[in-house]
């Protein structure tokens, strides 16, 4: 029960952003003009930001993006780390060595500095959605070298295990060692990295939007958002605009709580 | 020579260490060989080279290992693997270890019956039935079955093994310290098990222990494995006149002089066996040997089940 805990708080946050977005009469994009910087007040619950979109809104939907944008992310990293780590443990020790050589090199990229370039070649007329979308894929494609030596560990593990080399002993076919043997270990050796990369990509969102690298406006996300946070005046006027900041630590320690569990249950 | 199923000369290392030197020794159909050797003295090194699975124990072999006048050594993966399992039978060291912990001990039969009988669920249903009752796990108890490694003893994680070993019939069973993990009780109904089959089946088989007692009640033969090779092997009857230091060591630490004990077991154990040649046995079915036989089936009226000899049956879930 207290394993689930974590996974409920976050399923009930996702639940009630969409909640939210379904009844507000705000978009996230739509400015109330009449209400430019404005505190919590019936019509904006939690307030409007400098263009008078409503923040209540925009924190939801910054949410939804950031978790979702993350989480599938994440599935691509743990999908490729898992790819050559899986073939580097299972392959002649030649193999092994040219994909980690590469796996390391690829670590050791100065990728802030390549999102960049990357980032600076999308055209200024680029809509926001795929900035959004880009966004999250460099990071799948930039993250997975970090998780593939681990998981190339785990799997030099499962295959030098005692209960593999019985299989083999047994007379076991190539198919049936994969099937039987190895896939069924496969879940408790990648769902922790998947748990750890989540957090891993909310932050690095975060980190580029407040660098204006992120996902682009006027689609809301945690970066863009804690981008507010600059502006003294708008500080000193209202708390809300702590809001997603918030909703973000919460978010990282839900996660932080579920990755603790997950490695307790390996 | 044909009276031999099994042939061995190897040369074994872990990196530059040398484990094995040019260790060579037989085995005739039905014959139980039994090996001791000090701990780290490379009995389970023995083992794995060879299955010829010593490279993913991380060492080298070389050499050969003669089975069915074949080098298993140098087929090929595919022929290796048919003779893994099917003709040998191995009951590994260590029981925790040798399961794999996320799955089902029923999918661990279902793998080691697939991987050489074609034949359904039926036939392994059958077959299942009958090994477990060999082993004197509870047969007709299908949740034991959807129990996975963790939840089940050591004990009952070793006697899984001795059935997964024993599921094919094969005509040579290997057991690394099958009983290393066992209270006295559990290991002496183990080595009636192995007794059962060997003198009954005609199993040869290459028992490998520390515990020189149950070698003396089970095997023909013991060999002294000392320093990368065998020392000494000699019939257990004429074991008084062994004369390597190894083995006179091994004696030392007997608790009761070796000639009391072979007149003990020689009086218990061996009423039959007034001809003194071994390894033709009253009982010793050596049909099984070497020929590419695809009947590999015991003989159904022998039931091997322990509780037959009247020791009773005991409630394995007590423990
Ligand atoms: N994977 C390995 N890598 C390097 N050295 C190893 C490896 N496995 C075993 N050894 C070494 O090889 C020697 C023989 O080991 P082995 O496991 O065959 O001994 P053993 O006779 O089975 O011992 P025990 O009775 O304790 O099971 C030991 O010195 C051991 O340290
Ligand atoms: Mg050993």
């Amino acid at each position: 029960m207290k394993r689930l805990l974590p996974v409920v708080l976050l399923l009930l946050l996702m639940l009630a952003s969409m909640v939210v977005l379904r009844l507000s009469p705000w978009r996230y994009a739509t400015q109330d003009r009449v209400s430019i910087l404005a505190s919590s007040t019936l019509t904006h619950p939690a307030g409007t930001d400098e263009l008078g979109r409503d923040r209540l809104v925009r924190a939801a939907a910054a949410l939804l993006i950031g978790i979702g944008g993350a989480s599938a992310a994440a599935t691509i990293t743990i999908l490729l780390a898992a790819a050559a780590g899986l073939l580097a443990a299972f392959s002649p020790s030649w193999v092994a060595a040219v994909l980690l050589f590469l796996s390391d090199g690829f670590l050791s990229l100065p990728w802030l500095f390549l999102l960049m370039i990357v980032r600076s070649m999308l055209p200024l007329t680029a809509s926001p959605l795929t900035t959004a979308v880009i966004t999250f894929l460099v990071l799948a494609l930039l993250g997975w070298p970090a998780f593939a030596r681990t998981i190339f560990h785990g799997a030099r593990g499962i295959r030098s295990s005692e209960w593999m080399i019985h299989g083999r002993a047994s007379g076991l076919t190539a198919r049936q060692l994969i099937l039987v043997h190895v896939f069924p270990n496969l879940g408790s050796l990648l769902l922790p990295q998947f748990f750890v990369c989540i957090p891993a990509f909310l932050m690095a969102e975060a980190n580029l939007g407040a660098l204006g690298l992120g996902v682009g406006e006027p689609i809301p996300s945690w970066g863009a958002m804690l981008l507010e946070l600059d502006n003294t005046a708008l500080l000193i006027s209202t708390r809300w605009v702590f809001l997603p900041i918030a909703l973000l630590v919460l978010v990282l320690l839900l996660l932080e709580f579920l990755t603790s569990e997950a490695n307790a249950h390996v | 020579m044909s009276g031999h199923v099994l042939q061995v000369q190897l040369t074994a290392a872990y990196g530059k260490r040398a484990v094995l030197r040019d260790l060579a020794f037989d085995l005739s159909a039905g014959e139980a060989l039994g090996v001791v050797g000090s701990s780290g003295a490379g009995k389970t090194t023995l083992v794995m080279a060879l299955l010829g699975l010593l490279a993913f124990h991380g060492g080298r072999s070389t050499g050969k290992v003669l089975i069915q006048g074949k080098n298993l050594l140098r087929m090929t993966e595919r022929e290796a693997r048919r003779i893994r399992g099917r003709l040998i039978g191995l009951i590994p060291q260590s029981p925790m270890t040798a399961l794999n912990p996320a799955i089902t001990l029923e999918a661990h039969f279902q793998a080691a019956w697939r991987a050489h009988e074609s034949t359904g669920n039926q036939a392994l249903r059958l077959r299942l039935r009958q090994s477990l009752e060999e082993v004197q796990l509870p047969a007709d108890d299908d949740a034991f079955l959807l129990r996975k490694p963790g939840q089940i003893s050591v004990g009952q994680a070793q006697r899984v093994l001795i059935a997964l070993a024993l599921l094919h019939h094969p005509s040579i069973l290997i057991a690394d310290e099958p009983t290393s993990a066992l209270d006295p009780v559990t290991q002496s109904e183990i080595v009636k098990l192995l007794q059962r089959l060997t003198r009954r089946h005609g199993v040869a088989m290459l028992y490998i222990s520390h515990d020189l007692i149950s070698v003396l009640e089970l095997c023909d033969r013991l060999a002294v494995l000392h320093d990368g090779a065998i020392a000494e092997c000699i019939p257990v009857r004429h074991l008084e006149q062994a004369t390597h230091p190894a083995t006179r060591t091994l004696f030392g630490s007997l608790p009761v002089p070796i000639s009391v004990l072979l007149a003990h077991f020689a009086a218990r154990m061996r009423p039959q066996s007034s001809s003194d040649n071994f390894p033709p046995r009253p009982h010793a079915t050596l049909t099984r040997n070497g020929a590419a036989q695809t009947d590999h089936s015991w003989p159904e009226d022998e039931g091997i089940a322990l509780s037959a000899n009247g020791a009773g049956r005991y409630n394995l879930r007590d423990k």
